[in-house]
Parts: C-alpha cells; sequence; structure tokens
C-alpha cells in the first residue's frame, strides 16, 4: 500500500463498519487473504464487481497483489474498515 | 517516533494483533531492462571477438595453440552465459512486471517474449553475429514496451560499448 502505508504501521479496524453500510469505492479495508488461510491483506476497494464482490487493488500498483491477481472478494472476506492508521 | 505508535507497538509485544500485509510480492518494484540489453550487447561482441580471433595455424608453439584454445573457450562461454542472463532477465519482466493491463495495451508481448526466449536459445547455441543481433533487436523491443508502460519515452541511441549496434534508453528526468 505504498506510498500511503509502510511496513510496522498499525491500523485499526472497525469490525461493524460494513454490518449496516456497504463497502464504499476507496475505502481501505482489512480482508482474509483469499491465496492465503489465515493470513490478512489491507487493500483500497476500486470498485464493485459485476458479481456482487468487491475488486480490491493496492496503492503500489506495479507491486501489489490483488484483485487483478486474484479476481473480485466476496463481502464476507472483509474483516472491516480501517479506521486509524498509525505511523511511527 | 509518534507516542501512539511507541504505545501500539508495548499492546502489540503484549499480545500482538494479527498482522495485514499489504504486499505478497517484492514491494519495491525494482524493475529495469537494461541488464537484458547489456547481456544482449555482450553476445554481439563475444561473436566479434570469435570473429576475429586469429587460428594460430599448423606452426604454432604450444603456447599459441593454448592461447587461441582459451581464448576461444572464454568467448563462447560469456556468450552462452550472457544469451541465458537475457533469458532470465526478461522471464523476470514478464512474470513479475507485467500486468495484464500491459499486455492488452501491447498486444504482441506475449509473442514478443517468446520470440526473444528463441533468440536468445540459438545465439546461446551457434557463433552467429546475425542470431546475436537479431537477439538484440527483440530485447530493444522489450525495453520500449516496458518504459511505454511507464509513460517514459526511449531513444533510439548508438550505445557506447564495443558493440556500437543500437540499444534502446529511456529519456529521463
Amino acid at each position: 500500500m505504498a506510498p500511503s502505508m509502510a511496513p510496522g504501521d498499525f491500523v485499526i479496524v472497525n469490525r461493524w463498519s460494513y454490518k449496516l453500510g456497504k463497502p464504499a469505492e476507496g475505502d481501505v479495508v482489512v480482508l482474509r487473504d483469499p491465496e492465503n488461510p489465515g493470513g490478512h491483506l489491507v487493500k483500497r476497494i476500486a470498485s464493485l464487481a459485476t458479481s456482487g464482490g468487491y475488486f480490491v487493488v493496492g496503492d503500489n500498483l506495479e507491486a501489489s497483489r490483488d484483485s487483478r491477481a486474484f479476481g473480485p472478494i466476496a463481502k464476507d472476506l472483509i474483516v472491516g474498515r480501517v479506521w486509524r492508521h498509525v505511523k511511527p | 517516533m509518534s507516542l501512539l505508535h511507541t504505545l501500539f507497538r508495548g499492546f502489540d509485544r503484549v499480545r500482538p494483533a494479527p498482522v495485514a500485509r499489504a504486499h505478497c510480492d517484492i514491494p519495491c518494484g525494482i524493475y529495469d531492462p537494461h541488464h537484458a540489453q547489456l547481456a544482449a550487447h555482450t553476445v554481439i561482441r563475444m561473436n566479434l571477438l570469435i570473429r576475429d580471433l586469429k587460428h594460430p595455424g599448423p606452426e604454432a608453439t604450444l603456447e599459441q595453440k593454448m592461447e587461441f584454445h582459451a581464448k576461444l573457450g572464454r568467448y563462447v562461454a560469456t556468450k552462452e552465459q550472457h544469451a541465458e542472463i537475457v533469458k532470465h532477465e526478461i522471464r523476470v519482466l514478464w512474470g513479475d512486471y507485467f500486468k495484464p493491463e500491459h499486455v492488452q495495451a501491447n498486444p504482441g508481448l506475449h509473442d514478443l517474449v517468446f520470440r526473444t526466449m528463441k533468440a536468445a536459445s540459438k545465439a546461446r547455441q551457434e557463433i552467429n553475429l546475425a542470431a546475436a543481433e537479431d537477439l538484440l533487436k527483440v530485447t530493444n523491443e522489450i525495453a520500449e514496451i516496458f518504459w511505454k508502460t511507464k509513460n517514459i519515452p526511449t531513444a533510439r541511441v548508438k550505445a557506447p560499448y564495443a558493440t556500437e549496434r543500437e540499444t534502446v534508453v529511456p529519456k529521463l528526468g
């Protein structure tokens, strides 16, 4: 997620943010890694896919592995919205 | 170091929070076709050196014969090694750097990579200046596509190496 985030930053995630509302384009979210069970990713919502899933991408487009590789993700993979981001 | 971050690091030591990764690949995104181009020039240079190498003839001393064979061996080994470097470097660009949207914008890319692999194999197998020049040609074409994906203009210039062949350079800054 460079340049907005760097290794070692903390994020506080609101797990209830999408219980009522829906993820919006531009939201930074933490999601369960569809390719690595138990792992988490932090990505930005790019768009709502026609399949009803969400297309997520990293800010560092050249190096990010995201929906361009693993496809749109289902809403239930999204843990929550990044509410606060704490840098060193 | 912000106070909040220090506080969080303290919490994290006591009760580690799950890690959310932002990348699943090397995050720095440092790629450049230059290594492949340089290696292609080396393949040409080795062909030129092999071509200009004088056979010592039947009357030559043992030392002269040994020198000839040692030089020929080194040129051939270097030629083969650098043809393989071209293949490695192009594979990295193709596998790690180029994204589906780059291929969409440059529909000939897959075929060009395939032709580069073939050209490199031919240049590796044979003492063949034309094959080496063909390898540089396709490597330059990949370099042009690479810089185009970064919206950086390129120029075809005479390389400042002993090969003096055309090479593609980015117009930076």
